[in-house]
């Protein structure tokens, strides 16, 4: 695998990076865009990445399946548990003012947002990473040391 | 018991028996038993019933609502009651046959016969005693369904054509004419109920109401009008049981009374003389008996020939229908009770001799009166009754219908009804006379079939195939005599009051 | 807590369903999994008879997501047409769990079968959703949801068939194009109106008036939800669909997906629409009912040519889907009552016919007409609920078929149009063909040699009695069916809500100034 020496530093060096854009999009999309879905994408890129340079067997170890299958359930509960709570204080289901104080509903608009991004962001980076898994573990047409 | 747990017994007891017969299904004694104590309690009942009508009562009984304002309700007028007579009577004569008949053939699948009988029946008491066309309509097609395991009794590949025909044509006349004929009254008149005079005058565009007639008497595929009557023949597959009750007790006469009901209750006699609206009908009736009494006399197969002979007879009762006159009503109903006795009588010795003999077709049967004589003289009685002599009940209703083509001025038709007697005599007497007069002497001269009783050089059927027919060639005759009681029954439909009695 | 869980009735009953959909597939047992989605599914029965019972006498259930008041959010809004059809779609996919649990034990592997109850409850979601929503956009969100779990539910079949794959790319494909026709529709209507929420679209669509956008609109909602129901000949995917899945998802998808479209269909006309415009009067006129006419027949007598029962029950749906837009292309209340009363009536004897089949797969593995020989003598049961259920396909008096052909029949008449009735009646001769045959050969004909075939299990055979003892009692006592029917005809036919001020089950505070947008 020595001539993969290259791409598998770069590929170390750019994961953290991206991720932190990743998160970077997530957290802007109240004022910009972005939001969970972008974010959730680009922080599965990471992920990908590190398939492609390392094997499926390295991605396997570091992202177990069973991780990514409540990955995938625990983003979506979170949502919807969102929006769960705010039946706890009598108002309407996804109704955000509930999450704070009655005297400051935007800071609960504010939380709202980010908790139901966060398991949006959640979902579909174990999404992204699911689909890749799956193609990529189709038996290969080409061996990899006819590169 | 009131009158309305009376009629919903009528139709609940024979239902709920068959829970009872399914589980003596391994107890053949027993199960016969259940069969016959039912039919006797449903006679029972329908006599009380016939008690309170005589009086002048009309007892109700209302179920629920199907739909809004179309209910499950019943009411009894001497016609349903008339029927309903003959239904319960002869269903005691037809179950007693079929022990003997099913016994002496060592059929199988018996539970499953008694079980669709008795579904039958109840289905017939329905039809009897509906209150509306609704009611009436639901029974019919349960009468239809429950039949059909019947015909298919044998489940050979020949039982089961003939069953795919009986099926077919009566479905497709029920859903394709009958239904849309129903759904159309109810738009134009918004009842369905059965009430003197009719409920369709001046509620529909009087043109119309020939086509009307038309799907109602296509519809009734059970009266075997031409020409939707192929499935009478096709049901001879069935085992003879099957045929006496198809033929003289449930199945036809459910037809034919549904054709009077239509005639009387939904159009109105009245409404029907004045606009002529029957008048095709009349003369598809009379086709219907005269190629029906032809063909008859072509066949050789016994139980094809009696086939054909009913397709004729029913013609009748549509034909009295149609004239539009009291007296036509009045004979039709008569023959409701009169051809049922007859029929059931010479199906029944058909029947017999299948099982004494394993003989179907006419010309085999040479001879075989002089071994078989009380077999061969109740078909006589019979065939009499059939064709229209007195002293037999045959001859009153054929008297009526005369009658009632001369009040409508249809001299033709009373000719229809003479010629068709002349053709009944000439399908029928033939094989009381070669099983008298023909064929080798002598008691050894036939191999019989191994359920023969012999008993002195008369090689009879199992006594209880002999007794059934004997006993309705004796109702034969009583009905000659009981014939006024009858009149009297129906007078009040056929001669409301405000007209006429001759 | 209960009293006030009652005030978030209409989001519960999709939202519960949501929940428990990934709580299947997070924890790796499968009958923990069947278990909460059981109860789930349960509970959305349970609410949707609640709703049904609250909108009977006419009045609308209006709940908001998020506070936010209609137009700016969305709206769920209930009244008696939504609420037959959240009942019945309910009513199925409880009933369908106890017998999926058994049924797939033997259609693929066991590990995957967590997956398949995630799958299920996100299909049931989504169909509920639809039906529940009063906001335009929101329909398309759930529709997808509901389609998306469906082709995967399609494809869960294919252990048992290759072909169950093909289909269900083939299903993806089709219908994509379809959820594409009908979302470019609601943009046009977003386009000239600049609302989403379907009450205020009524409103603003009338002020817009007969221009060529709303004209276009209008056809591409009615082919792609055309497409979603099956209406010939858009109704392509639905043979090899319903074929080729898993017994209990074709049972669950035959009485649900058509039948939710063509709410869709009709609340899109009725409400939004509210035919003010000459191209709905039209359309229904000269393509739909001529559409359906071509549907009832065509399709009946490509069933009657079919070897496979399953396949034929498929063509049998599409030709019922016909009889349904027959109803209501009729441009009547009456028609329209015959057409919704169907829906249901449908949905409940075409759900007892393949879970009738299904068993039979369950027992011999096949559902070919020639490998049925001779079944009704070892699995009577079976066999007794499939002639029922055929028996309702036909019309016979006492089954909710009755019924529909009743009301069909008396709403063509009073139309005038006594060849529409012969046209009614004479398909359902041709379904007396097929059903017969189906019929002749499981009691007539001679069984063949060595065929184990032992009645099937009571986890299976219970809920096909559940729906064949349905199909007898609606057919019997049509009250409930009749009255529901009526009411949510009425419903549609009468001008939009915001005449009768919609009940307000919950105390939803305005949002306040400074929202976050």
């Amino acid at each position: 695998m020595d001539h993969h020496f290259i791409l598998r530093v770069v590929a170390k060096m750019l994961m953290p990076p991206i991720m932190l854009y990743a998160l970077y999009v997530q957290f802007h999309g109240d004022f910009g865009p972005g939001g969970g879905f972008q974010a959730g994408v680009i922080f599965a890129v990471a992920f990908i990445l590190y398939g492609l340079v390392f094997g499926l067997d390295s991605l396997r170890r570091v992202v177990p399946p069973a991780i990514v299958r409540a990955g995938i359930a625990l983003g979506t509960l979170l949502y919807a548990g969102t929006g769960i709570y705010s039946f706890f204080k009598g108002k309407n289901y996804l109704d955000y003012s509930a999450l704070a104080d009655a005297d400051n509903p935007v800071a609960g608009q504010h939380l709202g947002i980010l908790l139901v991004e966060a398991g949006v962001g959640l979902t579909v980076a174990s999404v992204m990473i699911a689909v890749f898994v799956a193609f990529a573990a189709r038996a290969p047409e080409i061996k990899d040391t006819d590169w | 018991m009131s009158p309305e747990l009376a009629i919903t017994l009528t139709i609940l007891l024979p239902a709920a028996a068959t829970l009872l017969l399914a589980v003596l299904d391994k107890r053949p004694n027993l199960r016969e038993a259940v069969s016959l104590l039912t039919a006797g309690a449903l006679f029972v009942i329908v006599l009380g019933l016939l008690q309170t009508v005589l009086d002048g009562a009309q007892p109700t009984a209302h179920w629920f609502d199907v739909l809004p304002g179309l209910s499950l309700a019943f009411e009894i007028e001497p016609l349903g009651m008339l029927f309903g007579v003959v239904a319960a009577g002869l269903w005691i004569v037809t179950a007693l046959y079929s022990i003997g008949y099913m016994r002496g053939n060592n059929e199988t699948n018996q539970t499953r016969f008694y079980i669709c009988f008795a579904i039958a029946i109840s289905a017939a008491m329905g039809i009897a005693f509906a209150a509306n066309m609704f009611t009436l309509f639901i029974f019919y097609e349960v009468l239809t369904l429950s039949t059909y395991p019947l015909v298919a009794h044998k489940e050979t590949d020949v039982a089961r054509k003939g069953a795919r025909t009986y099926l077919g044509i009566l479905i497709t006349t029920s859903i394709g004419f009958q239904l849309v004929a129903i759904v159309w009254t109810w738009v134009v008149a918004g009842t369905l109920d059965f009430e003197q005079g009719g409920i369709l005058a001046d509620k529909i565009d009087p043109t119309l109401l020939p086509f009307l007639l038309a799907l109602y008497a296509f519809g009734i595929g059970k009266a075997a009008l031409m020409p939707f009557h192929r499935w009478l023949p096709a049901a001879m597959v069935a085992p003879t049981p099957v045929s006496a009750l198809l033929h003289a007790v449930a199945v036809v006469k459910a037809g034919v009374f549904t054709m009077l009901k239509v005639g009387v209750y939904i159009f109105g006699i009245d409404l029907l003389a004045t606009t002529g609206a029957a008048d095709w009908l009349m003369w598809v009736a009379a086709f219907s008996i005269l190629a029906a009494s032809i063909v008859a006399m072509t066949k050789d197969n016994l139980k094809a020939r009696l086939a054909y002979s009913t397709i004729s007879q029913l013609s009748y009762i549509t034909l009295g229908m149609a004239l539009a006159t009291s007296l036509g009503v009045m004979g039709g109903a008569m023959h409701i009770a009169m051809h049922a006795m007859g029929k059931i009588t010479l199906f029944m010795c058909a029947g017999a001799i299948y099982v004494a003999t394993h003989k179907t077709e006419i010309s085999d049967m040479d001879g075989l009166g002089r071994l078989m004589p009380f077999t061969y003289g109740a078909f006589f009685i019979g065939a009499l009754s059939i064709i229209g002599l007195p002293p037999l009940g045959g001859a009153w209703s054929k008297w009526y219908l005369m009658l009632g083509a001369a009040d409508a001025g249809q001299i033709i038709m009373m000719g229809v009804f003479m010629v068709s007697s002349l053709l009944n005599i000439a399908y029928l007497l033939p094989v009381v006379a070669r099983g008298f007069f023909m064929g080798n002497t002598g008691p050894l001269a036939y191999s019989v079939g191994a359920a023969a009783v012999p008993s002195k050089g008369i090689q009879e059927a199992p006594l209880w195939c002999v007794v059934p027919p004997c006993l309705t060639a004796i109702g034969c005759l009583l009905l000659f005599f009981y014939a006024g009681d009858i009149y009297t029954l129906i007078e009040p439909v056929a001669f409301p009051e405000g007209t006429s009695q001759p | 807590m209960l009293s006030s869980l009652s005030a978030h009735m209409p989001v519960l009953q999709v939202i519960v369903l949501l929940i428990a959909a990934p709580l299947c597939a997070l924890f790796g047992n499968r009958h923990l999994a069947w278990t909460i989605a059981f109860i789930a599914a349960l509970a959305a029965f349970v609410i949707s008879t609640f709703l049904l019972g609250s909108v009977l006498d006419g009045s609308v259930i209006s709940y908001h997501l998020g506070g936010w008041a209609p137009p700016w959010g969305i709206e769920y809004r209930i009244d008696a047409a939504n609420a037959f059809v959240l009942f019945i779609v309910s009513l199925i996919g409880v009933l369908v769990l106890p017998y999926a649990r058994q049924s797939i034990e033997r259609e693929f592997e066991a590990s995957t079968h967590t997956y398949f109850y995630t799958c299920y409850l996100l299909c049931l979601t989504g169909l509920l959703g639809v039906a529940a929503t009063g906001d335009a956009f929101n329909v398309f969100v759930f529709l997808e949801i509901s389609s998306l779990a469906t082709y995967a539910l399609v494809a869960f079949g294919a252990k048992r068939d290759k072909r169950a794959l093909t289909a269900a790319y083939n299903y993806l494909i089709m219908g994509t194009i379809g959820a594409t026709f009908f979302v470019i529709g609601i943009g046009f209507l977003y386009m000239v109106t600049g609302t989403l929420n379907m009450a205020d679209l009524a409103v603003r669509l009338a002020e817009v008036g007969d221009t060529r956008v709303t004209r276009v609109a209008f056809v591409f909602i009615l082919v792609g939800m055309g497409l979603k129901l099956a209406m010939f000949p858009l109704h392509l995917w639905l043979p090899n669909a319903y074929s080729y899945a898993p017994s209990a998802i074709t049972a669950f998808l035959a009485a649900t997906a058509t039948k939710v479209a063509l709410y869709v269909l009709l609340r899109f006309t009725f409400t939004v629409f509210q035919f003010d415009f000459p191209v709905q009067e039209l359309t229904f006129e000269y393509v739909v009912m001529p559409l359906a006419l071509v549907a009832m027949f065509a399709a009946s007598i490509a069933a009657v040519f079919q070897k496979d029962v399953k396949r034929l029950l498929a063509y049998s749906s599409v030709a019922q889907v016909g009889y349904m837009l027959l109803g209501v292309a009729l441009l009547t209340e009456a028609g329209l009552t015959a057409g919704i009363i169907h829906l249901f009536n449908h949905a409940v004897t075409k759900g007892a016919l393949f879970l009738a089949v299904g068993c039979f797969v369950y027992q011999i593995g096949s559902s070919r007409l020639g490998d049925l020989k001779g079944i009704g003598k070892t699995m009577p049961w079976t066999t007794a609920a499939l002639t029922a259920g055929g028996l309702s396909l036909i019309g016979v008096p006492l089954t909710v078929g009755f019924i529909s052909k009743w009301y069909l029949i008396q709403a063509s008449l009073e139309t005038g149009s006594l060849w529409i009735a012969g046209l009614i009646v004479a398909s359902s001769l041709i379904a007396v063909v097929y059903v017969w045959r189906i019929v002749e050969v499981a009691y007539l004909e001679p069984a063949p040699e060595g065929r184990k075939a032992k009645e099937a299990p009571l986890s299976m055979i219970l809920p096909t009695y559940a729906l064949v003892a349905a199909s007898l009692y609606f057919g019997i006592n049509s009250e409930l069916t009749s009255s529901a029917a009526s009411q949510a005809a009425k419903a549609l036919y009468s001008a939009t809500d915001l005449a009768v001020p919609p009940m307000q089950l919950t105390p939803s505070d305005p949002p306040s100034e400074g929202a976050v947008q």
